[in-house]
């Protein structure tokens, strides 16, 4: 019980967090493509999209953990670093857009962007007729969008036992809940909370990425697993310290109770 | 294909300095472990984990110092600068 708890929490959960961020971004393109274009040809990209996704899990995340016994140490350093990058690219980036610096992303303004675009061009026939470029952009975002995913279901999967089929849950179930919203609201989910979400999984990542990393150079951590939360608060504490600093740096200083 | 190398190359080089950073905090950390294996010192192997943490945390705040300091550059407190940042008392 305890294992199936501890695979969801570092398997299921972050992928499904990372998955839902990135559906989302991907549903305003398809949304916006659905909505100027119709829906036949969009909706058999998202197909496309999510096929080849599927194989690029299984072609890279099934190598990777069927072998990972007969290659413990280097598989660890692998995917220790492999998660480190990630992390802290979304780290950094949730961390800027917290103090400011670069924008926050808003759907709502993509979406509306995107429908602006897309009308401009020219559609022959019906919004039944198939339609090359609404294929061919919804293929695009759900893939360009799902291929972080892919790449975080692979890294959190390969930490063993059933963590693989976890992860993959976790971005599945993710897509389900954002086609659920997004079909019964019709409109771009800007009410996600998405840089928070980056925030969450860019800290979960950092901190596997430590830990495994760390198991990968042979360091015996004190108290094992144990050391998670621990790694996990210290990662939260020191990107609360980075936000307090951007904000003193900032010339119209940042609102006291600045949260990450 | 084109969307797999947007990926690396977004990881890579987009945030190419926070990527080189990981990997030098990580090689320096294996270079810790290597020599405490070597020197049959386990305290020493067991440091490189702890040590991987405050490498890579310090090259978060120092990225982040690095973005803020490109983002507001430091102004010399000339008093027309002053005047238009400091809320007047």
């Amino acid at each position: 019980m305890s294992a199936t708890l501890a695979t969801l929490a570092v398997a299921a959960l972050p992928a499904f967090v990372a998955s839902v961020v990135e559906w989302v971004e991907a549903f305003t393109i398809v949304l916006a493509v659905g909505n100027t274009r119709g829906w036949r040809s969009p909706l058999w990209g998202v197909v496309g999209a999510l096929v080849t996704l599927g194989v690029i899990v299984l072609l890279f995340g099934a190598p990777l953990v069927i072998y990972q016994d007969q290659v413990t140490q280097s598989f660890h350093i692998l995917i220790g670093i492999l998660l480190l990058l990630f992390g802290m690219r979304w780290l950094r980036k949730a961390i800027l857009r917290f103090a400011g610096i670069i924008a926050e992303h808003d759907e709502e303004r993509i979406y509306q962007r995107e429908v602006a675009v897309l009308r401009e061009q020219s559609m022959t026939g019906s919004q039944n007729a198939w339609d090359n470029i609404g294929f061919w952009l919804s293929y695009k975002a759900v893939l360009i969008e799902g291929l972080e995913v892919a790449f975080i279901v692979i890294a959190l999967g390969a930490t063993g036992g059933s963590a693989l089929q976890a992860a993959m849950a976790g971005a599945l179930a993710a897509f389900v809940v954002v086609v659920l919203a997004g079909a019964l609201l019709h409109k771009p989910l800007s009410f996600v909370p998405e840089n928070f979400m980056k925030f969450v999984v860019g800290s979960m990542l950092t901190t596997f990425g430590i830990f495994w990393g760390a198991e990968g150079l042979l360091v015996e951590w004190p108290g094992g697993d144990a050391m998670l939360p621990v790694i996990l608060l210290g990662v939260v504490l020191t990107s609360y310290v980075g936000v307090r600093m951007l904000a003193a740096l900032s010339p119209r200083r940042a609102p006291e109770g600045v949260s990450v | 294909m084109n969307a797999a190398w947007e990926q690396v190359y977004g990881l890579l080089v987009e945030d190419g300095q926070i990527a080189i950073g990981t990997l030098a905090a990580f090689a320096a950390a294996a270079a810790v472990s290597v020599l405490g294996g070597q020197l049959h010192n386990d305290m020493l192997r067991n440091l490189a984990g702890p040590l991987l943490f405050v490498l890579l945390m310090g090259l978060l705040l120092v990225n982040l110092y690095a973005a803020g300091r490109r983002a507001y550059p430091a102004t010399p407190a000339t008093p027309s600068a002053a005047g238009s940042s400091v809320p007047k008392k």
